[in-house]
């Protein structure tokens, strides 16, 4: 009795990563358990519903994860969570869609009573066809999707077994001349391929466009890719050209500016998203092929009327791919049962160890304000604090001490204010990269970057989302989108691809001082930290005055 | 037996041994409340309606079939005539071979006396068993033919007779006897129904096996025309027909019953853990339940929840617990209930009344934690209370509240026994399942009602066994065993595999446990204690701190670093670990509790297996800059000095260390120590402190602890007296022997007959005798009363029924039936026999 593991009574597991059999540990408790914090010492894994379905999903069931418990838990586990893990699990399948040659889609049950009472649900009702047998009934095709994500919320999951169609057939290989896919986004395609549909969980700059060109290469067909924005869909381009047998002519682009529909076409959210007068004309892009497989990327951020379509498209192969499966909004058991469930989890910090990802320094910057600005900021309307705060001059002189420590190493410079980040290119006497920069600009400048043309980058949040800037390793946050844990997770992505040389990569967020910033940075900087990044916190002084 | 059997039950009675009659009464202890003064006596009290109840009511299942059988059979019946009813005609060896043991039960409880060839039912269980159209019998048997054709015109006996193909007799008793001949007589019997219409046979096969009664209208349809031509079927009431009891046992090939059950269902082993894994899992629920019920107390330290007017806990403060102790609301019940009857809560008494802990909660936290099991595990053993209850409703349709009046339930104490006793029997580690457990205690213990509170207390004992940790994954645990007082078994036992499937029936060792008396309880409360201190973590005295601000604790706390992490952080999971998150909140209320963030650093590094993380260090830092200068500590005692140097002194001793006492002005030092221990230190080091007045500058936690007046904890409530000890049962039947000796010695006659003025005297003993004498011979008798005003009178009485201090009599001077109360009966004498 001395297991590196132990059960908490609200279901939460707590793993001392120091203890000798801890990766053993991880890796039995990793298929049931959702890796919540990942701080120095220990860890902690929740178990919820969905994470046992998902294991049951993969094809484990509640006998192994009783073992898990049973065999590394540091103290007795409670029987009483015992029986309600197996009886939690034993829901998952006992209601499964399939294909029936005579009726098409069918729900059928192994237990009549679980048939009987989701039957019941008002909300079930419009959703089936008419009874077959007592253990069976129909399901209209189109409510595939409705029905799996209804039964999810009545605690029944269905196990969808009906299959998917092969979509229209197109040659796509991996050209894997001088790189080869890494060992675990290997088992990431693997995963996914095998378990059907899913979501694939890696971390930012660990690959994730390369798990969407593995699994590809898998399916052989037609490819819906949806991506975040613009820029996000030209690399998705640039990545797939360079890494896969694809050219240019077979990837068409659908977004605002370009409407092409060939083999592989990548489309924006938002032009999907688009609404005129009541309808979304760009819905009929679903149909416009026989796709064979479709690819969310960044599927935390899939805004809630793609999940609509989604739901209409459970014939089709899914594959998500995420950085983190935490939504603000809270819809993951949308994803769960829309896209499906997660197939492949990698903590940061393991892929870090393993050379993949480049190693950061994350630095909080305090600065104090002012006594004139102090007076000012207690003074403002309660919605102009942030911005009053977040924008406060103090800021402007640490990043440029910061730009003239960090000289000759490239830079970007990120905020969330228009007028600050434009003082700041002319005082940095840098290019200033916003929403009203046009794309051929925008890729001009990204490219100088990338070049080294330019050391110094001010952008905007729109280069939030994927673009790719291999050799950034500073990035200085001067301001963000509130308290949001997911901008922080993605602005630190910025920095985290693995550095030609193996730097360090730095990571600075300035705050201020005793305000609203400072509660905010500590909102957004959780996620990081619990994901074993641990932020230090430096006086500014200490900066201006090394600078 | 060569010599004669006895006559009656005193007589039978007075054959057994001093053995066998304190088997009895150990069987029986309502027969020995007051002591009876003879064996006549003792006798009639066993035949009281209210004690034979008693007795039915506990007897097993087959024991009791036994004694239906008994109650059908003819009065006396021979021990084949028993054998015949249990087994049928077919026999059956199983049954044949248990009857012996249910006979010998029903006898060694006075139930049936006589010898094998004539066994007797004592009257009243005869009267509460057979069959009569008010109370259908369990064997879904009707009355004899005898019985049934009592109230028939003589015409229309002969003519069934008649029909049934016997020739007429001259009178109606001879004519149901030939009837009864032929129903009786298999191979006549046979040959009748053979000639029978096969829906006729329908009907009778519906009937067979109970209720017999059937509804018929005036004019009857030809099936049931042809059975009642026969008197295979014969009216009771306008509309009604019953099966004759003897049709139904020809029909039944001679069994009373559908199906016995000769032995006990077998328990069923669900799994079988190791019993390593057993004992922790117990051991580790057990050290919840400790920390549990101390949570509880704590949370109810300030004021606890109001005791409602009818008494108990409110709906909404049960609730509130739940919540506070994240458990479910039964759960909440269980472990308030828990507290209450182990004496650590009470209501306080006062005007506002209130729920507290009690003095004996202070006493009881200073214990060792295996200790302190052992002191709940006691009260629960032995509660009458039933936490199961609670939100249930009682008889007036009143909701029961937790810790309020109606909970108790008598059965509890030796249901909870008994569960843990058949667990006991099983092999180490072996899980039965719930089911079989019931089924058990069913056979055991049959019962008539529709609900099932044995049933319910069971499943109740069950859930509260694991929750309290004297079970661990549904298996008895060794320290439970030990808490019985059970036997150990052997090793090599629990070594043996159970079997190639899980589901196989285990072998279960009969374990016969007795309720241990209190001494006995103490001895075995110590064995399980030594048991279970071993498998308890011990509390740990650092935790992780980690840079997400948080801190995991890997295990119990000692009580005082728990205490200030709990005030420095806010509790994330419980469980076998606690996870503390520090949030400027949390570090802001230690500094409101008088920490400063100097003490604060300084208790974290402390207690830290790892470098305090910095940002961690911040968070102090920077709530302890802004909480501002103005500083309202939280000291627990002070030391004042007008001389500097004094207090100097003081801060320099190193036996001072212990105090924590920190200056904070030159004439002023805070402690951390409470004012006792601050007081017995200063004065270990030589100084003569005196204490101060609490002017409300001083804050001492512990003094607002709110307590009640000492309170004893909740007795049990058993039902019916306790089982006599050995002692007090010789005692006993040394009385009842010297007074049946005084009553039986042979003695000259008494006396003049009486003058006709007087009324007769005898004792109360010998009236009670003489009445139910004459009820079974239907003798009138000649008593004396006194009546409400206190008038004497003589009247001639024929008792019909005697019980619960009454006789009902038919009243020969008054012409009707009358009822008088024993205790006005002055005395009673027999009629001379020209009367």
């Amino acid at each position: 009795m001395n297991g590196p593991l132990i059960v908490q009574s609200d279901k939460t597991l707590l793993l001392e990563v120091d203890h000798e059999r801890a990766d053993e540990c991880r890796r039995a408790i990793a298929v049931f358990a959702e890796l919540e914090r990942a701080p120095e010492h220990i860890h902690t894994y929740r178990m919820t519903p969905l994470g046992l379905w998902n294991a049951r999903a993969a094809g484990h069931d509640a006998e192994q994860v009783v073992d898990a418990l049973v065999q590394f838990s540091r103290y007795p586990v409670p029987h009483a969570l015992l029986v309600d893990v197996a009886e939690t699990m034993d829901r998952y399948g006992r209601l499964t869609l399939s294909k029936d040659p005579a009726h098409g889609l069918v729900l059928t049950t192994t237990d009549r009573p679980v048939l009987e009472e989701v039957l019941r649900s008002r909300r079930v009702a419009p959703l089936v066809g008419a009874r077959i047998d007592p253990d069976t009934v129909a399901v209209h095709p189109s409510e595939r999707g409705q029905i799996k994500q209804t039964l999810l919320k009545l605690g029944w999951p269905a196990e969808d077994l009906a299959g998917y169609v092969d979509g229209e057939a197109h040659p796509i290989e991996l050209a894997e001349d001088g790189w080869a896919l890494r060992p675990y986004q290997k088992q990431a395609v693997e995963n996914f391929w095998h378990g059907g549909s899913g979501v694939v969980v890696l971390p930012c700059g660990a690959g994730k466009t390369l798990v969407g060109a593995g699994s590809m290469a898998q399916a052989k067909s037609t490819t819906l890719i949806l991506v975040t924005n613009t820029v996000s869909a030209r690399q998705w381009k640039h990545e797939l050209v360079k890494r896969t047998s694809l050219t240019e002519d077979e990837i068409g682009e659908y977004s605002g500016t370009r409407k092409e529909i060939r083999p592989v076409t990548i489309a924006t959210y938002q032009v999907l998203t688009t609404k005129r007068k009541g309808v979304y004309p760009h819905l009929e892009l679903f149909d416009s092929r026989d796709w064979g497989l479709i690819v969310y990327d960044e599927v935390h951020l899939l805004p809630a009327p793609v999940f609509k379509f989604t739901a209409d498209l459970q014939a089709r192969r899914r594959l998500g791919l995420t950085a983190t499966l935490v939504r603000e909004d809270g819809r993951e058991s949308d994803v769960f049962s829309l896209i499906g469930p997660k197939r492949f989890d990698a903590p940061w910090k393991e892929i870090e160890a393993q050379g993949y990802i480049a190693p950061a320094d994350c630095v909080e910057v305090r600065v104090n304000l002012t006594d004139s600005e102090r007076l000012a900021y207690a003074t403002a309307e309660q919605e102009e604090k942030y911005r009053f705060c977040a924008t406060t001059a103090t800021k402007r002189k640490v990043t440029e001490a910061l730009v003239r420590r960090f000289a000759g190493q490239q830079i970007l410079v990120i905020g969330q204010y228009i007028d600050q980040l434009d003082e700041l290119g002319e005082h940095l006497n840098a290019p200033v990269i916003k929403g009203e920069t046009s794309n051929a600009q925008r890729e001009k400048l990204f490219d100088a970057f990338r070049e080294g043309e330019i050391s110094v980058l001010v952008v905007s949040k729109v280069a939030n989302f994927s673009i790719d800037l291999p050799e950034a390793t500073v990035a200085i946050q001067v301001s963000g989108t509130f308290g949001s844990r997911q901008e922080e997770a993605q602005r630190l992505g910025r920095v985290l691809r693995p550095k030609a040389d193996g730097h360090q990569a730095h990571f600075y967020s300035v705050v201020a001082r005793d305000t609203i910033d400072q509660d905010f940075a500590a909102h957004r900087q959780r996620f990081l930290a619990e994901q074993g990044y641990a932020y230090r916190i430096v006086d500014a002084d200490e900066i201006l005055a090394g600078g | 037996m060569s010599t004669p059997g006895p006559r009656s039950l005193a007589e039978a009675l007075r054959l057994r041994d001093d053995a066998s009659l304190s088997e009895l009464l150990r069987a029986r202890p309502d027969l020995i409340t007051p002591v009876p003064t003879d064996l006549t006596q003792l006798a009639t009290r066993a035949g009281t309606r209210a004690s034979v109840v008693r007795a039915l009511e506990r007897l097993d299942r087959f024991a009791l079939q036994t004694a239906q059988a008994l109650a059908v059979a003819g009065d006396p019946a021979s021990y084949g005539e028993l054998l015949g009813l249990m087994t049928g005609d077919r026999g059956e060896p199983a049954v044949a071979a248990a009857l012996p043991r249910a006979l010998g039960t029903l006898r060694a409880q006075a139930l049936v006396w006589g010898d094998d060839e004539r066994l007797r039912l004592v009257r009243t269980a005869r009267e509460l068993l057979a069959p009569s159209p008010q109370h259908p019998s369990p064997t879904g048997l009707g009355p004899t033919v005898q019985e049934a054709t009592a109230g028939m015109s003589p015409g229309r006996v002969q003519e069934i007779v008649t029909k049934a193909g016997l020739a007429t007799t001259h009178d109606s008793v001879s004519a149901v006897a030939a009837l009864t001949g032929l129903f009786s007589d298999r191979a006549r019997m046979a040959a009748l129904l053979a000639e029978a219409p096969a829906e006729s046979r329908e009907v009778l096969d519906r009937l067979v096996w109970g209720p017999p009664y059937g509804q018929v209208t005036a004019d009857p349809a030809p099936r049931l025309r042809w059975l009642l031509d026969r008197g295979l079927l014969l009216p009771t009431a306008p509309g009604t027909v019953v099966l004759p009891r003897e049709v139904a046992l020809h029909l039944r090939a001679g069994r009373a019953h559908r199906t016995t059950e000769p032995m006990p269902p077998a328990l069923e082993a669900t799994a079988v853990h190791r019993p390593q894994v057993v004992d922790t899992t117990a051991a580790g629920q057990a050290y919840t339940a400790l920390a549990t019920v101390e949570e509880l107390l704590k949370d109810w330290d300030e004021g606890g929840p109001a005791v409602l007017r009818a008494g108990g806990l409110s709906v909404r403060d049960l609730k509130r617990t739940a919540v506070a102790l994240d458990v479910a609301e039964p759960v909440a019940a269980f472990w308030v209930e828990l507290a209450y009857a182990a004496g650590l809560l009470a209501s306080d008494g006062e005007a506002d009344e209130r729920f507290a802990a009690t003095p004996a909660h202070d006493e009881w936290l200073q214990q060792p934690a295996d200790l302190r099991w052992t002191r709940l595990a006691e009260a629960w053993l032995t509660a009458t209370r039933t936490a199961g209850l609670v939100g249930g409703r009682d008889a007036k349709d009143r909701t029961l509240s937790a810790l309020g009046p109606g909970l108790d339930r008598s059965a509890a104490p030796e249901v909870r026994h008994r569960v843990l006793t058949l667990l006991a029997g099983l092999p180490q580690g072996a899980v039965p399942s719930a089911e079989s457990v019931l089924a058990r205690l069913a056979w055991e213990r049959p019962q008539r009602r529709e609900d099932d509170l044995r049933a319910r207390l069971a499943r109740w004992t069950l859930s509260e066994a694991e929750l309290l940790g004297v079970t661990g994954r549904g298996a008895l645990s060794a320290h439970g065993r030990a808490l019985l007082g059970a036997p150990a078994p052997a090793a090599d036992k629990a070594a043996e595999p159970s079997g190639p499937g899980d589901k196989l029936p285990v072998h279960h060792t009969p374990v016969v446990v007795e309720p241990l008396s209190p001494a006995e309880q103490a001895v075995a409360s110590a064995a399980a204690a030594r048991l279970l201190a071993p498998l308890l973590p011990d509390p740990l005295d650092h935790v992780l701190l980690q840079a997400d601000l948080t801190a995991v604790a890997p295990g119990p706390l000692q009580r005082p670093l728990a205490a200030m992490l709990g005030v420095l952080a806010d509790v994330e999971s419980k469980g076998g670990a606690t996870v503390y998150r520090f949030t400027p909140g949390s570090v802001r209320r230690a500094l409101d509790a008088g920490q400063a963030a100097a003490d604060l650093h300084a208790f974290l590094a402390a207690h830290s297996r790892t470098p305090v993380p910095q940002p961690l260090t911040y968070l102090i830092d920077d709530v302890a800059r802004r909480h501002g200068h103005l500083r309202v500590g939280a000291a627990s005692a002070y030391v004042r000095c007008d001389d500097d140097a004094l207090l100097n002194e003081i801060m320099a001793d190193k036996r001072a260390a212990a105090l924590r006492l920190r200056r904070l002005a030159p004439t002023v030092l805070a402690a951390q120590a409470d004012p006792a221990a601050l007081l017995e230190g200063l004065r270990a080091m030589g100084f003569a402190p005196a204490a101060e007045s609490a002017e409300g500058d001083v804050l001492i936690t512990r003094a607002d602890a709110h307590r009640t007046p000492p309170r004893t904890p909740p007795e049990p409530v058993p039902d019916g007296p306790p089982t006599p000890d050995a002692t007090l049962l010789a005692a006993a039947i040394r009385a009842i022997r010297a007074g049946d000796l005084a009553a039986t010695a042979p003695r000259k006659p008494t006396a003049a007959p009486l003058a006709g003025g007087d009324l007769p005297r005898t004792g109360s003993a010998e009236t009670l005798a003489t009445m139910q004498a004459a009820v079974l011979t239907g003798e009138a008798l000649w008593i004396g009363y006194v009546n409400a005003e206190g008038a004497a009178s003589q009247r001639v009485i024929a008792p019909i029924r005697v019980e619960g201090g009454f006789v009902t009599a038919y009243d020969h001077t008054a012409d009707e039936v009358r009822t008088y109360p024993l205790h006005r009966v002055t005395g009673v004498a027999e009629l001379a026999d020209e009367a």
